[in-house]
């Protein structure tokens, strides 16, 4: 089950869902608008090895944003700070991003319980796009779970602004 | 409502849901961490007909890994036996790849209740990235349904490796007015 606007904001005042900060009027009939912070990071080598540390810039923007490339993937993050330990959210792109072409998030839409810090969105543009700080960019939805609980406590775990990809750690712990 | 970690764990010993081989190293809060097969396919057309069958190559990635290309659409499978009769599955990429550029489904990540079998992926990247034979590629969350089951019929579970699209064959096959 999905929950609705009201039951977001009721449970942001029980304290089940983390969203800092809160805006009313950032409330959904079914979501939550979150906004783009102001960092990018961008990888430096064209070439990409999910088995390394792959280096990268980051890019500050300011009020006359930045235009991304299709051929690149950007990191961005989000302004708030969100999570859940009742409920799980899944972050999908505001329509009025992807009909400019915009994927908030190229594969993996689902947080896990316990997650808590400025999520970091995987910018993909189909064409040309500016984009700016502080705009909204997506919205989260939150899902009732069934069975015992355990929370997160990942290698992204309290991360602030854009945090680089982190398989290395997973090509270490389980390929081999 | 989507199944916790421990919950997963316990429909896979009361054998409501399928995911074989499964190691509890695997298990997140919400979901479970597949594997991608050492197997991966791509075809050399560089257009494709949604009406027409294909031909698609065969790659076995090396230990020392492959570098996939933009613009081009790589079929993967999951290392894993996986699906239930219970649960509906969806699966997704790695947060950790999706950082790296790489699509995992396509659009289409929600799965069919049904019989158990390999899933076949969906790849696509934005910038070239260097893949790994048995990386751990996505996650694979259940959802409880509502309402009486009816079980996939359609032909796709009974592949257990990349299988490219049917929809050319079928077209030919059992649908021949569709999109006329």
């Amino acid at each position: 089950m999905i929950l609705t606007g009201p039951a977001i904001s009721e449970e942001y005042r029980r304290g089940r869902i983390w969203i800092e900060p809160f805006d009313i009027q950032h409330v959904q009939p079914n979501s939550y608008d979150f906004t783009l912070g102001s960092s990018l990071l961008v990888y430096t080598e064209t070439v990409l090895d999910s088995a390394r540390a792959n280096p990268f810039e980051l890019i500050e923007m300011n009020g006359d944003g930045f235009l991304l490339q299709p051929d690149r993937i950007y990191l961005g993050h989000t302004v708030e700070v969100m999570g859940s330990d009742t409920f799980v959210p899944i972050i999908r792109g505001r329509s009025s991003t992807a009909r400019l072409g915009l994927f908030v998030h190229v594969t993996a839409d689902l947080i896990d319980l316990g997650s808590r810090n400025q999520w970091t969105l995987q910018l993909h543009a189909v064409q040309p796009l500016r984009i700016y700080p502080g705009m909204r960019i997506g919205q989260v939805t939150f899902w009732a779970v069934r069975g015992d609980r355990k929370f997160y406590e990942g290698k992204y775990q309290g991360s602030e602004g854009p945090c680089a990809s982190k398989a290395y750690m997973d090509h270490a712990s389980v390929t081999r | 409502m989507i199944l916790t970690g421990p919950e997963i764990e316990r429909a896979v010993s009361l054998r409501a849901l399928t995911i074989s081989p499964f190691s509890t190293r695997q298990l997140n809060p919400n979901s479970y961490n597949y594997r991608l097969s050492p197997i991966i396919r791509v075809s050399e057309e560089r257009s494709f007909d949604a009406r027409a069958t294909h031909s698609w190559s065969t790659i076995q990635i090396p230990p020392k890994g492959l570098v996939l290309e933009p613009r081009r659409l790589y079929l993967g499978c999951t290392v894993e036996t996986i699906g239930s009769l219970c649960y509906v599955p969806s699966l997704i990429g790695r947060s950790s790849l999706g950082r790296l550029g790489m699509f995992l489904q396509i659009s289409a990540d929600l799965g069919n209740l049904g019989k158990p079998h390999c899933w076949t992926l969906e790849i696509t990247v934005v910038q070239r990235l260097r893949i790994y034979p048995g990386m751990v590629v996505g996650q694979v969350a259940f959802w409880c349904p509502e309402g009486s089951v009816m079980p996939y019929a359609g032909r796709y579970h009974d592949f257990s490796h990349a299988m490219p699209s049917l929809r050319g064959d079928q077209y030919h096959a059992i649908e021949p007015s569709e999109d006329l």
